[in-house]
């Protein structure tokens, strides 16, 4: 049988998935602002680590990045969202869709348009089992995602910080009516995503290398947060290894029948949830009150 | 303790919502601010509160004193950390909330220790609120809601307290309960209070002092006794007919305040 090492590999990529997502679901919902520059987040995220890792070891330089691209995303909320606050939400879509288109170019001035590779990867950490073998990739992906889903998830659920955004989530105005300092904690929010952002996709340009089709990764975070239910931090988690399985067994089964299919899949699989859940799997329900 | 002068607020820049209003309320006083619907009661309210620019509206003339300091331009946050807490119109808890995350929102100040006694003490007063703890709040009733948003409000350790509206839609008794709730925990607490009404009846029983808006400008002003004394303040807002229907020639009252 050989589905198994298939599955595996797909939770790993399925694990960077769910980082990519988070940073997207927790935007959304904490400001309502569908952040169409979440691929160029994890682009240049990934750029970043890749200048630091030529001069530092690896794991330097991701540690490093991190709090480099908190800065970043700080500096877009700052830049781009906050001079538009109380605005109707689509203006602030759609400077994030020309934040986009600048960032694309800004990277491919820095950086140039060639394919890098970074010049020592992480250790080892791949290993077989009796027949079985996972990647280092895969194991690297885990180790990092997991913890942090988890602790995020723990953070918006059950911290103090997070029930505050969860509530302005709600309401901004009540929130703001009991003196909760909504700017600043809605700045940590954009901050957050794009430290998550940065460390999808620096695992991925460690793993393949990076050029500016990176950026295509981003779309990928549609049909997961999608999926996962928009506003829903734990639905993206879920949302994101199971489109990563579900991808790479058909990577494996169908590709060879229908060449370029899989690329399709994740859409196809939320337009057919959508059908049965429209507010995907694990979205929030208006209340009604009868 | 809160002094409004001369106060002139507009919306998107062309609508004028009160048009020179001046108002005070002191230490440990509680005053209503009555009114009928569109006479600017939440517009005062809203610009007290540092809330306006999120209405799109301004001060255009005019100061907002709290607690010795010029609050007139001041930032939701700050009047808030100064202690002037409101709770708006409309219940405007956070329905996907628990109440317990409710409270915890609101005491977002306190340090975890005061947060969590803050919060058991809330229980044993509203038990109602202890035993739907864990649902979220927007299933609770209207009357529950507006318990939590009252201890909401304590938690956010208030010298002043602005209320707006908390009889919108409840039934008499409930507005009957949530109004003695109000009283008592001023009393307990010290604290200063802002009512403000349209159910003029249900105001008057836990206030010293009442201000009547109409159309943006204070048109009465007085103790309480005064305003049940006064003729027009009775008629219009506590429905009773002082003098026959045919001699109150209403209209030209009206006009003698406009």
């Amino acid at each position: 049988m050989d589905i198994l090492p298939y599955l595996l590999g797909g939770l790993g990529n399925g694990a960077l998935y769910s980082l990519l997502a988070l940073g997207f679901v927790l935007v959304y919902r904490a400001t309502s602002v569908v952040n169409f520059a979440i691929g160029e987040f994890l682009l240049v995220g990934a750029y970043l680590t890749y200048t630091l890792s030529l001069r530092l070891p690896l794991s330097l330089a991701l540690l490093l990045a991190l709090p480099l691209a908190f800065l970043f995303g700080l500096l877009v909320e700052r830049g781009f969202v906050r001079p538009l606050l109380g605005r109707n939400v689509v203006a602030v879509i759609m400077a994030t869709i020309g934040l986009a288109a600048a960032l694309d170019g800004g990277v491919l001035l820095v950086w140039g348009a060639d394919l890098k590779y970074f010049p020592t990867g992480l250790p080892e950490l791949g290993f077989g089992l009796g027949g079985l073998y996972l990647s280092s990739r895969a194991v690297w992906s885990f180790l990092l995602g997991a913890p942090t889903a988890l602790f995020l998830l723990w953070l918006l659920q059950k911290s103090r910080y997070g029930v505050l955004v969860r509530a302005i989530s709600e309401s901004e105005v009540a929130a703001l009516a009991l003196g909760i300092p909504t700017r600043r904690l809605l700045a940590l929010v954009w901050g957050l995503s794009g430290a998550l952002a940065t460390l999808a996709g620096a695992m991925v340009a460690v793993a393949g290398g990076l050029g500016p089709n990176l950026v295509l990764m981003g779309l990928k975070v549609f049909p997961v947060a999608i999926l996962g239910g928009l506003d829903s931090v734990g639905g993206a988690v879920v949302a994101g290894l199971f489109l990563g399985v579900i991808e790479a067994l058909s990577q494996r089964f169908l590709e060879p029948l229908l060449p370029g299919f899989t690329e399709a899949v994740p859409f196809l699989l939320v337009f057919l949830v959508l059908l049965v859940r429209p507010y995907g799997l694990f979205g929030q329900r208006e209340i009604e009150r009868v | 303790m809160l002094f409004v002068e001369n106060l002139k607020i507009v919306y998107q820049g062309v609508i004028l919502a009160l048009q020179g209003v001046s108002l005070r309320v002191g230490e440990k006083e509680a005053v209503a601010l009555l009114g009928p619907n569109g006479a600017g009661k939440s517009s005062l309210v809203r610009a007290v509160a540092g809330l306006l620019p999120k209405f799109e509206g301004r001060v255009l003339d005019g100061h907002i004193r709290f607690s010795n300091q010029d609050t007139t331009h001041a930032p939701a946050e700050r009047v808030s950390a100064l202690g002037l807490t409101t709770v708006l119109e409309g219940r405007p808890l956070f329905r996907h909330l628990t109440p317990v995350e409710n409270l915890m929102a609101a005491g977002h100040r306190l340090p975890a220790r005061e947060l969590k006694e803050g919060i058991e003490e809330v229980f044993t007063r509203f038990p109602r609120l202890y035993e739907r703890r864990k649902e979220q709040s927007g299933y609770l009733s209207g009357g529950e809601q507006q318990m939590l948003l009252l201890a909401m409000a304590l938690l956010t350790r208030p010298r002043l307290l602005v209320v707006d509206e908390p009889s919108l839609g409840l039934a008499p008794k409930l507005v009957e309960e949530v109004m003695r709730t109000l009283d008592e925990l001023r009393r307990e607490k010290g604290l200063s209070l802002l009512l403000v009404e349209q159910n003029a009846r249900a105001a008057l029983g836990l206030v010293e002092r009442v201000y009547v808006l109409e159309q943006g400008r204070v048109v009465f002003e007085g103790s309480r006794e005064e305003a049940q004394k006064d003729q027009d303040v009775m008629e219009f807002y506590l429905g009773k007919e002082v003098v026959g229907f045919r001699q109150a020639k209403r209209y030209r009252r009206r006009k003698r305040w406009v």
